[in-house]
């Protein structure tokens, strides 16, 4: 025999195979034969390693090297490096990435593969399956052996009984249970049968053993069918799984070549034998019934229970049935024992489970994990969290027969229990990860429609009635669906869950109801907003950029009107549904962007540039359209607040042609944006000039005007206001709630903000500390690092990826000096002579996952230090304080202290007043006030007149030209010009500046126009 | 019925731990490790050589805790060809210019016999 010094164990799971990792070995070979090394280092063709989506993947041992990605012109560097040379292929290691060092060499390493704990895995990615020898290497058959010359049937039941193996297929039945019945049952003919029908879109574990360990199914089931007393057993594999069956072929002859399947097994006596009986892929057939009445050769069509297979099965035998994994876990637990195997997982779900990891998650593939690991830690820390910068949204758990669990569970420990409590199952543990993108109503379509197509038809509620519930949800995502519908799919869900015949009906609705659970805010969007928050349902969504505009506007129509040039045009559309063209060019957040398709080409549209090049175009203001209506301009509507909320209501009520008045508390108005947004990012010019414009529309604009100071609402009333609009933000700054928050030298970032951009004057220290990550907190460092402070240092508690400030203003306030300091909170104000001298401060590490969906810091006992200081700015999130103003008038307030509104109409408990902006949503963008005022200036002209015709929101399209047959331009995304670092300082000059005409142009055409529709259509 | 049949609990052992020399090398934490340098410098100088002759005779000795692998130039091209020997607490011990001799030596008294040789070491 050769002595091989090393070895190479390529992946020819079913995923790498199929990405070409049968050539990557031919290749291996045949330079290991080039350069002499073929007996030397030997190719392994081995099973699944679960890194799927970066295959074809292989380890070099005896280092562990883990390479992905491999081509086969890849094999020479491979077999001459590092065969060779000893020198590691670096760019082909596991998590390069050009131009960066290699995270890990060697698989151990690998924080994919670290965190998991591989028992029904364990030889698969370590073994040739195709070789009986390796599997024997590694300790295979030993528990046959042991379980049929050391123990009773009686006691190897037992023994699995102890271990608390429970059902893997789904439903988690005690394993042993479901033996011990087996055996008790009358019979001298009884069955040990498999299933390996897996049929959960994305759910691959058990293709993963049968390809990659097919031993480990054979010997668990000899061991069951000793336990049982059985002497036939039957695997039950689809048709779909040609590979899976042929190294179970391979192996089932093996066995019985070795004297490990047939007449007196190792000279014991036993006798037992095992064979393949195929599924032509129904999803039906997974139930045992069904399972066996297409084993006997008829449709597979499941019957009542009782009788259970284990009295009445296969050939109404006594018969039990598990499922692979289970199966792969029962030599392990004869061999290491019943109390090893109950070490791992939880106190009622014992041992590892298996998840197929999917979805918009970094790392898919199959993972191992002990039961009872946190769902946060297994799409986290194992999958690599979500990629492209979107939030976790949800996960699907269990198939179409499980449920989603949203981000608020990321602790949820996934066992049996917990999974049900959530209204998920652990089904066959395919867990599919969706981010922001993925719309829930649409996700409990797509499995609805699944489950109602492979319906048996046997029953009529799972035929009928998931049918009806397909037919609703269908509706409910084209918009036409109404509310009574939600409360009729949870009635029509629960009477299928409590009706159908079998596990499939059974457990059909789930999705449904569980969706509904989770998300009933969503399915609320679609029925009365006719709105896809997530912008996925064909049939609301016009383009996913104008779907995640809060204020409505036409991305592509304004955008394309750019490309031809034809601005004024333009600017009038944008002003169709947001007024605040030139200062949404500066300051908007951009929703739009992140939704931009064009980011799966290359990059997202620069939306916002293009809105800036537009707005820099204007020369004589563009006003939209507006109704002249004597009886509407007659009626008295009194606006609060004289913010980007108010505005837009004012707006939007003068141009169906009321003449309402704003009332601003200070002495300019504009709300947040004059007083809070400093003037490098938003200039006071551009900001009057949209005021101005909102004013021409007949909006009376009074300033000095304070609510609950100057004026109340009974006094509006009686002054013969019929309506009132409350936009008044959220103008207080939260405290620190730390000790000594009232030493001099200690101020709040709003306030701070405030004093400088109203009075243009604040003090500011020589060393300022500022606490807080949000926008306010960026804002006040820049402005401090203007007002000549020699340092600023920002602490924020958690860590950079969770900044809720937006991050190119967190990249430009770096560039101009502030430096951030993560992980970090503060515990009490240091003072000498009354004046802030230091700031003690904490270190906090991440904890659990909270409901946010992020993990939250928790303090690090014993890391106190004070960090010097002369001036600490606060800038950890606002709040209303609506005791000041409402005076008598009783409006219903959130738990958190905003004015609840009805999110369409924005009307408040009190009828004739309304709210929108920060006042009833919590501290939110500009964009999300316009939109908010808009709501609120149709939900207005309905009180006073019992209709409304908002003529805005008639979707009219552009006349722009597009050919949908041109490729797109291959340009990508323009960066923002910008003023140099060293002409910002000490100024409050304009940082961002304009594209030139060329490149804002091209920027315009670089759009993919998902607006557009073929006219037949 | 074939040969290969496994007749008793007792087969089954003695086939395992004949089919586990195939395997082994894949399961790491070996108490010793043994480096070949094979960089340019290495290899120019008869690392494959002493590669072979390692791999040979450890195979004929039966040694079994003992894994053997290889990298790049350890930057003392003039030491070459070298072997680093690595042991389960991660001291290290180098050996330079070597030959068939040596490599012999290194794996009778050091790999087998748990002494190593001074005479034949590196030192900085």
């Amino acid at each position: 025999m050769d002595n091989y010094r090393s070895h190479i164990l390529v992946c020819a799971g079913g995923g790498c195979v199929a990405s070409g990792s049968l050539e990557v070995s031919a290749a291996l070979r045949e330079q290991l034969e080039k350069f002499g090394l073929s007996r030397e280092v030997k190719v392994v063709e081995t099973g699944c390693l679960g890194p799927c989506v970066v295959g074809p993947v292989a380890i070099v041992y005896p280092d562990g090297t883990f390479y992905q990605s491999i081509k086969p012109a890849d094999a020479a560097d491979i077999v001459q490096e590092h065969l060779l040379k000893g020198r590691p292929v670096t760019r082909l290691i596991y998590g390069a990435k050009p131009g960066e060092q290699p995270p890990a060499e060697a698989l151990k390493e690998v924080p994919f593969f670290r965190r998991q704990v591989k028992t029904v895995l364990r030889n698969c990615g370590m073994i040739d399956p195709q070789r009986i020898e390796e599997y024997i290497a590694r300790e295979g058959y030993a528990g046959l052996a042991k379980a049929l010359t050391a123990m009773t049937p009686d006691e190897v039941v037992d023994e699995v009984k102890r271990s608390g193996l429970r059902g893997r297929g789904g439903a988690g039945f005690p394993t042993g249970l479901k033996w011990a019945l087996t055996r008790k049952a009358v019979g001298d003919v009884k069955y040990v049968l498999c299933n390996a029908d897996e049929g959960d879109p994305g759910a691959f574990m058990d293709r993963s053993v049968l390809e990659g360990d097919p031993h480990s199914l054979i010997e668990g089931m000899c061991i069951a069918a000793y336990g049982i007393g059985a002497r036939q057993g039957y695997v039950y594999v689809r048709a779909e799984y040609p590979l899976a069956v042929e190294r179970l072929t391979t192996a089932l002859e093996q066995a019985r070549e070795y004297g490990l399947l047939g007449k007196d097994i190792l000279g014991t006596g036993f006798d037992f034998d095992l064979e393949i009986r195929m599924g032509s892929g129904a999803f039906v057939c997974g139930e045992e019934t069904a399972l066996m009445t297409s084993i006997e050769g008829r449709r597979g069509e499941p019957r009542p229970r009782p009788p259970f297979p284990a009295n009445k099965g296969l050939w109404g035998k006594p018969s039990s049935l598990n499922n692979v994994e289970t199966f792969a876990n029962v030599p392990v637990i004869l061999l290491k024992g019943a109390d090893w195997f109950a070490s791992l997982g939880t106190a009622k779900s014992k041992g590892t489970k298996v998840f197929a990891l999917a979805g918009a998650v970094t790392n898919t593939g199959l993972v191992e994990v002990p039961i009872g690991t946190s769902m946060g830690e297994i799409v986290y820390e194992i999958g690599g969290g979500v990629p492209g910068g979107k939030r976790f949204k949800a996960a699907q758990v269990g198939g179409p027969s499980g449920g989603c669990i949203p981000k608020q569970h990321l602790n949820v420990p996934l066992d049996y229990e917990s999974l049900n409590e959530l209204g998920a199952i652990m089904g066959s543990g395919g867990l599919v990860v969706m981010d922001e993108d993925s719309c829930m109503v649409d996700v409990a379509r797509f499995f609805l429609d699944f489950v109602q197509e492979e319906s048996c038809g046997k029953c009529t509620p799972c035929r009928i009635g998931t049918r009806r519930m397909l037919e609703i949800v269908t509706r409910i995502c084209q918009g036409k669906g109404r509310m009574s519908d939600l409360d009729e799919l949870v009635e029509l869900g629960e009477r299928i869950k409590d009706t159908a015949l079998c596990g499939l009906g059974q457990s059909a609705p789930n999705p449904v109801l569980s969706t509904i659970r989770h998300f009933r805010d969503e399915y609320i969007a679609h029925i009365r907003d006719q709105r896809c928050p997530a912008g996925v349902c064909p049939d609301l969504v016009r383009a996913p950029c104008q779907n995640a505009c809060p204020a409505g506007v036409d991305v592509p129509g304004f955008v394309s009107l750019v490309g031809e040039e034809r601005y004024a045009e333009a600017l009038r559309h944008h002003r169709e549904r947001n007024p605040f063209a030139s200062i949404c060019a500066r300051v908007c957040f951009h929703p739009c962007e992140s939704k931009c398709r064009r980011a799966g080409l290359d990059h997202a549209v620069a939306i916002r540039g293009v809105k800036r090049f537009m707005v820099e175009q204007e020369t004589t203001p563009q006003l939209p359209a507006i109704k002249d209506d004597p009886a509407r301009a007659r009626r008295r509507v009194a606006i609060v607040g004289g913010g980007p909320a108010g505005l837009a209501c004012g707006y939007f009520l003068a141009r169906l042609g009321y003449k309402p008045t704003v009332f601003e508390a200070e002495a300019q108005a504009g709300g947040m944006l004059v007083q809070t947004i400093p003037s490098y990012r938003l200039p006071r010019a551009e900001l009057q000039r949209e005021v101005r414009m909102i004013e021409s529309l007949g909006v009376e604009i009074r300033t000095n005007s304070k609510l609950g100071r100057d004026f109340t609402l009974q006094g509006l009333r009686a002054d013969g206001y019929e309506a009132v609009f409350l936009g008044l933000g959220a103008p207080a700054g939260s405290r620190l709630g730390v000790p000594g928050e009232d030493t001099l030298g200690v101020t709040e970032a709003i306030r701070y903000l405030r004093e400088y951009n109203l009075h243009g004057a604040a003090p500011t220290g020589k060393r300022v500390v500022v606490v807080g990550g949000g926008n306010a907190a960026i804002d006040a460092a820049r402005t401090a690092l203007r007002l000549g402070a020699e340092s600023v240092q920002l602490l924020y508690r958690r860590t950079r990826a969770e900044m809720p400030a937006w991050i190119e203003e967190i990249e430009e306030a770096e560039h101009e000096g502030l430096k951030m300091e993560f992980l970090i909170a503060p515990l009490e104000v240091v003072s000498e002579g009354g004046r802030v001298t230091g700031l003690k401060c904490q270190r906090m590490s991440l904890g659990e996952y909270d409901r946010t969906g992020r993990r939250r810091p928790v303090g690090v006992a014993g890391s106190e230090f004070v960090v010097p200081t002369d001036h600490v700015i606060a800038a950890i999130g606002q709040t209303l304080e609506p005791g000041a103003f409402l005076g008598d008038v009783q409006v219903e307030l959130t738990r958190n202290g905003y004015l609840v509104a009805d999110p369409v109409t924005g009307q408040t408990s009190v009828p004739w007043i309304f709210a929108g902006g920060d006042a009833a949503t919590g501290p939110a963008s500009v964009v999300d006030a316009v939109g908010t005022g808009e709501k609120a200036a149709v939900g207005i002209d309905q009180f006073l007149t019992g209709t409304s015709e908002p003529f805005w929101r008639v979707e009219h399209g552009v006349d722009t030209r597009f050919d949908p047959e041109a490729d797109p331009i291959p340009d990508d995304r323009a960066e923002m010009p910008l003023l140099p670092i060293d002409e910002r300082c000490g100024c409050f000059a304009e940082v961002e500046l304009t594209f030139d005409k060329v490149t804002a142009l091209r920027e315009a055409r670089r759009c993919l126009r998902c607006d557009y529709r073929c006219e037949e259509a | 019925m074939s040969d290969k049949k496994i007749k008793s609990p007792a087969d089954l052992l003695a086939l395992r731990d004949k089919a586990k020399e195939d395997v082994e090398l894949r399961a790491g934490g070996k108490a010793l490790r043994i480096t070949v340098h094979m960089g340019t410098c290495g290899i120019a100088s008869g690392a494959r050589d002493v590669l072979k002759q390692l791999a040979a005779e450890l195979s004929a000795a039966g040694a079994k805790d003992v894994t053997l692998t290889q990298t790049g130039c350890a930057g003392l091209c003039d030491q070459e060809p070298m072997i680093s020997l690595t042991d389960a607490t991660g001291s290290m011990v180098r050996y330079g210019k070597l030959d068939a001799q040596k490599v012999g030596d290194i794996v009778r008294q050091h790999v087998l016999g748990g002494t190593p040789i001074v005479d034949y070491m590196i030192r900085a």
